[in-house]
Parts: structure tokens; sequence; C-alpha cells
């Protein structure tokens, strides 16, 4: 997202030391939130997309408060790793981790984190902020994220979902309207692919994450779930219902009908490939890749996409996972650093450093920068899709099996898209594994009948 | 260079044409990915992705790895030479010794076997097993986020291989040789100096090659026991696989980066072992 | 000679061993009796600290029970079998080859050891590029010859071989480098002599080279199987395991245990039923060799 050219990237140096020249003397900016001196600070963060963008705001964060913030840039496949050794032993060396939401159910019931009100009893997350499926609630006694009951163990650094992209020119040429539903989206896509120059709609097929990620939107819009009710205790597994195998034979119809002959293997990094490229018309992707698509470095379609929240299905709404960054406090870091971590995520939080964040190529978490003047610009454009789809994206697998659970569905419902078991018995098996997995655990689970193979 | 490296096979074991033409195939089969990778260095992502050729090449990847505000690269790769340099030394050092040392004195079977066999089944154990442990060890002795911690670890992960092999390599030294210096009242130690050494130095140039390599190359033990500041090459690149798409303009530069210095570096140490020891030759 | 001196000497062979042994045993002991003892156990987390509890049985069901690891050891054997065949095989005649070389054969071993320098992370992605289905450089190639495109990492039956190739480019310089310097260690007056007496040139490599390069074939091939029971970044950036269970290999299913779903227990016994396997397999080897020995 911010590769530049050699020439481009000199006049950014020339015009940010010329800023910094200017701003410095003239009184250090007045400070987003008043936070007072701190000691320096450790973050635990992810090589991401958004990186950069967070990095500038911390630059922002150190210029106007004068407090130093160190960045361990780590490569994604590390993260959970180091952050698990962190907290395993001695002293932390981070003072604020981010965690994918599917680890921090692991460090939520491992007990390893401060419950950020008993570092500052008077930390308060603003009303504007998104809930994002109140993922930084831990009810210990349910195990189960929730802010009912619950004691805020983090906050959301950034929340990801995907939107559905979209190429405006091409579906006005075919005589098509934006698609609203999923059934929508498989009759434009047979309409619009054309092998090998244009496959009408890429989406995830991947086995493990990529598939189950995707395929789970459609599942949601679908009115299929996996587990009954987790919150309430009720594990009993329904991921073999109809509405879910409705769901895998509309997601494998996309696949086969609208996809690439390697469907079967296609990650985000295809397809994004794939959009980037001007292959294909229509594709679900992460909304943090909306940049890639509006830099001429990286994109043949720049300016060309547009994006629309998750089609709907037969439960009347849309469907979608979220996945989102979380920032957590380690137990075992010096009290100091903890305080002036919350200082830091203070700061963070306000709407004058989102808008920074949404500036600097990030993915804000208030929904006032969302209704903002910020959502007319350009680049932001998926800022409108992306608020409507926050109103119905769900958090799924959020229990200690969810890495389980999550493999068992990545295989089965891979090997059902490549065509070795049928999506009903697919869906058997895994629902099968699933029941096993839990009730080893000790969960009250259940099954479903089984599905017609 | 190769003045005094050993004759070439005699023209009776040469292949002729045919052993040319297997070299030449071969040299086309891996330097073709290579220049793939090379060319991939100069092209945007976008060229990468659509797979154009021809293409305008364009050096901002190379300015972002080096330059770029994420990354130490520099840095990086200085880390990586030190910790592949002295873990290479120390590896070859301590592993030829003990090689010399098993097939040299008469030690009882249960240290000679023990020993090697110990190597043997600690090189099958999956690294990801040996993280956790590592870590809390080098925490506990304040060595967490330093470079002697990498070199440690290095030179106990590349000491199987490098025994192993050196092992092999000795064997090709007729013991007539170590006799005739004995019987000429040479010292153990000096026998090993002036005479085995010298013998054995392609053996030593490849083990120390492959100890080099796998200390460079190194990652998941770097991962969990570096930081940003003491993190080696392969960390660095790491972070171009992120956590959606891989950045393969960025990652490409860096990877043709990172083989310059350990090309250098290969070359130089060859002829600093060679040249070091037809000092210390002997007739 | 001085006295510090003589000592040396006369101590030579203790002191040769023991910084190898001390060095080894200090830095392996702790993770290896870690691993025996988790293998047994079941590792849980709460209130911010560890309880190991013994359970032997539960582990040991588990392993019994995992119907991944099927495949996975079907897979890693072809995997292994094939890749180490093919390294061994190109190995060795490019070694040969190389050696009989005049003037360059330094140069032509540098370019050869190329592949082996280039970080395994980096390998993976560079090579699922040209492994892609519309815009890879092979099937680029294929189309431009007026072929049809191939599913590379995509196909159920070609997927691992797919694999297996980037392996052999990865490896073959590995195997190469080893024998290369055993060539060069021959006693030439053995190879002249045998010459002399009328032996053809296929005749001098078989008979003659590859039995004196045996120490140095054991070794390259005792290291190389081992480090392809224990492939990951090839797999993990080609195909992740996948389509299906296709390029499943057992390493990669470790790391899924042991690291992602944090199954410490149970990922520790798995390791241990690897090296299991390995030594088996390596005995299997080892048999097999003896028998196709020539007298």
């Amino acid at each position: 997202m911010l590769t530049m050219t050699t020439t481009r990237a000199a006049l950014w140096a020339a015009a940010l030391t010329l800023a910094a020249a200017v701003a410095a003397p003239a009184a250090a900016q007045k400070p987003f939130a008043d936070v007072g001196k701190q000691p320096p600070i450790t973050i635990l963060v992810a090589s991401t997309p958004w990186y950069p963008a967070f990095e500038k705001v911390v630059g922002l964060y150190e210029q106007q408060t004068g407090n130093q913030v160190k960045l361990d840039t780590t490569p994604f496949g590390g993260m959970l790793e180091k952050a698990r050794n962190a907290v395993r032993s001695g002293k932390s060396p981070y003072d604020l981790m981010f965690a994918d939401t599917q680890w921090t159910i692991e460090f939520y019931e491992g007990g390893f984190l401060a419950p950020l009100k008993e570092i500052d009893p008077a930390f308060e997350l603003p009303k504007e902020l998104l809930s994002y499926g109140d993922s930084g609630w831990w009810n210990a006694q349910k195990k189960w994220r929730t802010a009912d009951g619950g004691k805020l163990m983090a906050y959301t650094v950034l929340g990801n979902v995907q939107l559905l992209y979209y190429r405006p020119d091409v579906l006005k040429q075919a005589g098509i309207a934006p698609p609203k539903t999923w059934s929508d989206v498989l009759a434009a896509c047979t309409k619009l692919n054309d092998p090998p120059k244009s496959y009408g709609f890429v989406v995830r097929g991947e086995k493990g994450n990529g598939i189950r990620y995707d395929w789970q939107s459609v599942m949601l819009a679908e009115g299929g779930a996996v587990v009954k009710d987790p919150a309430a205790g009720d594990f009993t597994v329904t991921i073999n219902s109809p509405q879910a195998k409705a769901a895998l034979d509309l997601y494998i119809d996309l696949l086969k009908k609208c996809g690439p002959p390697n469907y079967g293997t296609l990650g985000q990094g295809d397809v994004i490939q794939l959009l980037a490229t001007g292959k294909a018309p229509m594709g679900d992707v992460v909304t943090a890749a909306f940049a890639s698509f509006e830099d001429p470095a990286k994109s043949a379609v720049v300016g060309k996409l547009e994006t629309l929240p998750l089609p709907a299905g037969r439960s009347g709404s849309g469907g979608a996972v979220i996945g989102n960054w979380n920032a957590v406090v380690p137990k075992n870091a010096p009290e100091a650093q903890q305080k002036a971590a919350l200082a830091f995520s203070r700061w963070f939080l306000t709407s004058d450093a989102q808008r920074a964040f949404a500036q600097a190529g990030g993915i804000p978490n208030r929904s006032d920068v969302y209704t903002s003047d910020l959502a007319k610009e350009p680049r932001l454009r998926w800022m409108p899709a992306y608020l409507e789809t926050m109103k119905f994206a769900k958090q799924e697998l959020g229990y200690a099996e969810g890495a389980q659970v999550e493999q068992i569905l990545g295989l089965r419902l891979n090997q059902a898209a490549i065509g070795e078991m049928s999506s009903g018995k697919a869906l058997n098996t895994a629902a099968k594994d699933i029941e096993e997995l839990f009730r080893k655990n000790g969960r009250k689970t259940g099954a479903l009948p089984p599905l017609p193979e | 260079m190769s003045d005094v490296a050993p004759a070439s096979l005699p023209p009776a074991a040469r292949g002729g044409w045919s052993g040319r033409a297997i070299v030449a195939l071969a040299l086309v089969a891996i330097l073709g990915p290579f220049a793939w990778i090379s060319t991939a260095s100069f092209k945007t992502q976008i060229a990468i992705y659509a797979g154009q050729f021809p293409f305008t090449p364009t050096l901002s990847n190379y300015a972002d790895v080096l330059f770029g505000r994420r990354s130490d690269f520099a840095a990086n790769i200085g880390n990586s030479v030190l910790v592949a340099l002295v873990s290479t030394v120390a590896v070859l050092a301590v592993g030829t010794l003990a090689a010399h040392s098993l097939r040299r004195f008469r030690w009882p079977a249960w240290v000679s076997a023990g020993f090697l066999g110990w190597t043997l089944v600690f090189h099958m154990v999956p690294v990801l097993t040996l993280l956790g442990p590592w870590y809390i060890a080098f925490r506990d002795l304040g060595l967490y986020d330093t470079r002697a911690a990498l070199v440690l670890t290095h030179v106990t992960i590349n000491l199987p291989m490098t025994v192993w092999l050196m092992t092999a390599f000795l064997r090709e030294i007729p013991p007539e040789i170590e006799e005739a210096a004995r019987v000429d009242g040479c010292t153990p130690l000096d026998a090993f100096l002036r005479i085995v050494l010298p013998l054995a130095l392609p053996g030593l140039i490849a083990a120390g090659i492959l100890a080099f390599v796998f200390s460079w190359n190194e990652f998941p033990i770097a991962l969990s026991l570096t930081s940003r500041q003491t993190a080696t090459v392969p960390v660095a690149i790491a972070r171009f696989a992120q956590q959606y798409e891989t950045q393969h303009a960025q990652m490409a530069a860096a990877s043709v980066i990172s083989t310059i210095p350990a090309v250098l570096l290969m070359f130089c140490g060859q002829r600093f072992i060679v040249r070091g020891l037809t000092l210390g030759a002997v007739k | 000679m001085t006295a510090v001196a003589a000592l040396a000497n006369r101590t030579f062979r203790h002191w040769s061993l023991l910084p190898a042994v001390l060095l080894f045993v200090a830095l392996t002991l702790y993770p290896l009796a870690n691993l025996v003892r988790m293998s047994v156990s079941t590792i849980e987390f709460a209130q911010g600290t560890e309880t190991w509890t013994f359970t032997p049985r539960a582990n040991v069901a588990q392993l019994a029970s995992d119907d991944v690891l099927r495949p996975a050891l079907v897979n890693t054997l072809v995997f292994v079998v094939v890749s180490v065949a093919l390294e061994m095989a190109l190995g060795l005649a490019l070694a040969i080859a190389v050696a009989g070389l005049g003037r360059g054969k330094h140069w032509v071993r540098t370019v050869m050891i190329l592949p082996i320098l280039v970080p395994p992370v980096a390998i993976g992605s560079m090579w699922k590029l040209m492994y892609n289905y519309d815009f890879g450089i092979f099937n680029q190639a294929l189309v431009a010859l007026g072929a049809t495109p191939v599913n590379w990492l995509g196909s159920t039956d070609l997927a691992l071989m797919s694999v297996i190739v980037v392996d052999v480019w990865h490896w073959v310089p590995f195997v190469f480098l080893i024998l290369f310097a055993a060539v060069e260690g021959l006693p030439l007056d053995l190879i002249e002599a045998a010459r002399v007496d009328g032996a053809t040139r296929w005749q001098v490599v078989r008979l003659v080279m590859i039995p004196l390069l045996r120490p140095a074939i054991v070794v390259a091939f005792l290291f190389r199987t081992i480090l392809a029971f224990k492939v990951f970044d090839e797999v993990f950036l080609l195909t992740s395991g996948g389509p299906g269970t296709a390029t499943e290999l057992v390493n990669l299913h470790l790391y899924k245990v042991y690291f992602e779903q944090n199954q410490l227990g149970y990922g520790a016994l798995l390791s241990l039923a690897v090296i299991a396997a390995i030594v088996a397999f390596l005995l299997v080897a080892r048999k097999a060799a003896a028998a196709v020995r020539p007298a």
C-alpha cells in the first residue's frame, strides 16, 4: 500500500521534514488526549498492510506527548508465538500486544492478561466505539466474550470485515444491477464468467482458515450456525443443518461456475491478485485490501472498484465474520508501563487519532469517523459499506476449541469443494468430529439428525 | 584460488561431453528460477501479479527494503553476518575436533556411539518443540534478545551435521600418513593442525558452507529469540509475508540482497581457510 | 616445548571432544527431557500458570484416533522416498560431472549452491507465483506453446509432485556440495590404476568411485532424509497441506497440533512418533542398501 517510487519517497521525506520543522517550534500540536508524562512502552504489532498507518499515528503520539513508544514489528506468522512466550514467563518484554480475535480466548482463559479497569479504574471505552462483537469483554464464569457480566480485557485496534468488491463499469456494460443477495451474485457471475479472460466471482476455496472464514459469511446469511447457543453453554453441533447445506451448495456453485479451475487453492492473496489484474469483476475480499487496489504499483484497476456490504441470504440479512486485532495488556508487564500502555490507548481511541489513522490508510474503529466528512473522500469510499456490514457482522468460533473446529471445518469444506465428498457427507463428517471434540472436553453437546449424503 | 586445491580427476575418470551436458542442464535449471526472482525484484507488484514481460523496471522495491521506514534491513544483514560467521567458525572448530577425536583416539564404544547417536536423534526433533524451553532458558540467563543466544543455538543445531560430515571426510585420509607423522615425533595436536586439517580441506569447506547457510537461513529460532533490533535476515524477509497477501516485489528484492553477502562471505571464507591452512601445512 | 603446550598435547584426547559434548549436552538435555515429559502429559493454562497432568493413555488414544495423521504419514513417505532418491542421484551425477571439469569448476560449484542460499520463505512464495494458474511462468509458457495450462498446485494428483519438484530444486545443491567435496578428496592413484587396467569410464564410477564415496553418500543420505521428514516451509507456503489432504505432511500436521491448536502434550507425543518413524525408515533403508550392495 505504501510502496512508492524513489522520487515520490523523496518528496514525501521532504514534505514531512518541512512539516515537522514548521510544526515543532510552534508549540507541539495540542495532544488529542491529555495523558501526561509516561515511561516508554513496547508494543507487539504484526507486519500488516495497515502497519505503516499505525506507525504514522504512533509517531503523532510521540510528537504530541513526548512519550516514547517502541514498535516490535513481527512477521504475522510469528505473532502468536511471541505473544505466548511473552506472557508465560518472567517479565513481559511487551506492554501492549495485538492479538488476532482467534487467539484472544486462549489468553483470556489462561489468565495471562490484566483487566483494563484493574490497571486504571477510570478507563472507559468511548461510546462511539464499534462493538466488534464484544471480543474485548470476558465473562469468566460463562467462558464467553460478552459485555454482559464480563470484564474488559481488550479493545479493538483494527477490525477487518470482508466486503463485496465489484466493478460498476463491467456490471453496467452487462446490464447487471449490483447484487444484494447471494443468489444475485450467482446469477450475475455466471453471466459475467468468461474464462480464461475473466472469472465472474472470486472467493477463497483454500483449505483451512481460507474457506472456513469466507464460507461462514454465506452460512450466516443463509441462517446456519456451527453450534446452537455457546453463550448459554449449549454446544449442540448444528453445522449439518439444511440451511448450512444450502449455503455450502451455493458456495460450491460460486466456486465451480464462476471461479478459476484452481478454486480449491485460492487464498486471499490469489483473490486479490485476480481482482487487481482485472481478471475478476467481483470478489469477496478484506476491507484492508482496498488501499492496494488504489495503488498504481499494485493494481491495474485503480479507481474502478466499488464496495458493497456482503450480500443477504434466506435469513433476511447479510452475514459477515469479524476478524479484529485486540489490544491486550500482559499481567506480567511492570505496573507503571501497564498504565502508560493504557494512556496511549486512551489517546489512540480519540476521534482525532482515529481520523488520523483513517487518513494514513488504516481502518478506524469509531462510528463518528464513519459518519463524518471523511467518508466522502474518494479513497475512503469503502466506509459506508463497512459501517453497514458492521451492523450484522458476528464473531465466530469464540471458544477454546476454536482452532480445532476451524481445522475440521477447513478440511471438510475444502474436500466438498474439490469434489472429494458430497456437501452432505462433508457437513455430517465435520459435525461428528466437532461433537466428539466437545464431548472430550466435557461440554454439553449433541447432534442434529444427519443430512442426506 | 584453486592453486592449492587437490588436483582434478584424471582425464580417465572425467565424463567427457555427457558430463558437460549434465552440468549445463543443471545450471539452467538452477539459474532459471533465480533469474525469475531477480527480474521480479525489479517489477512492481502488479507487474508480478500479471506476469508481465516485457515490463518497466523499477528500483522502488530495493529502496523500500533498504531505506523504508518499516525496514531495518541493513541492521538485519549485519546481525545475520555476525551470527552466521561466528557460529560457523565455532561449529567447525568444535565439530572437527570432536570428529577427529572420535576417529583417532580409541574411545569406548558407548562414548562414540552415544555421542553420535545422541546428535543424530536430536537432529530428528522438530525445531518447533525446542523453542519453548530455549526461550525460557535464555530468558532466565538474561540472554533473550541477544545474538549470543542465536550463536549458541545455531551451533547446537548444526553440530550433528558437522560432526557426521567431518567424520566421513576424515575417513578419507589414509591412517598411514598420520602414523608416519607420529613416528617422526609429531605431537597429536600438531598432527591434527598440520596434517589432518589441510588434507580435509574440501570437506571443511563443504561443512563450513552448509553450517553457514543453515545459520544464515535459520528462521524459527531467530524469530523466537530476537526482537526488532537483533532480528536476522529471514525474519526480516518474513515480514513481507503478511497476513493476507505476500508483498512479492519487496520479498524478491530482499532475497536477492540477502544472497549477496552470503555468496561474498563464502567466497572470501574459502580463500581464507585455504590460505590459513596452507601456511601451516607441511610437505 | 612449554609446560602448557606439553599439557595440551597430553590431554588433547580429552579436550578435543569435551567442548562438543559439554555444549551439546548443556543445550539439548533440557529441551529433550521437556519433550519426553510433555508427551505423557496434558498441559493447561489457567490464572497465568501452567498445570501439567499425567495423561499417557489419553495422549496415545489421541494418536491412534488422529485421522489426519494417516494420510500425512503416507504422503510424507512418498515425499521422502521420491525426493531423496532424486536428490541423491542428481547430486551424485553432478558431483562427478563437475569434478571432472577443468578450470572454472569452483565457479560452477558456487552457482550450484545458490538455491540453498535463498531463505525458505522466499522459495515457497516465489515458486507459488511460478506455479500460479493464471499468471505463473510455467502456464504462460505452456499457453504460448499452444498447450492448456496445468493446475499445478490445485489438482490432487499433481500437487505433491509439484512440491517435490521445489524440494529437489532446493536440496540437490546440498547433496552436490557434500559429494563434490568427497570426490575432490578421492585418491587419484586408485582411479588411474583402474583405468590403466582397462575399465570403462562407467565401470570406474560404479566399481571404484562409488564404494570409496560410501561414507559421504551415507551421511548425505542420512541428513537429507531427516531434513525431508522435517520439511515445513515449502509445503506451508505452497499448499498449506491442500487440496484436501493431498499434500498434508507430518511436520505440517505437527505444527497445526502443537502450535495452532496449542496441544502441547499430544504434539510432543506426535514428535516422538515422528522420530520413531524416521528411525524405522533409516533402519529399513540400511537393510535395503546392504542387500543391494555388490559383494
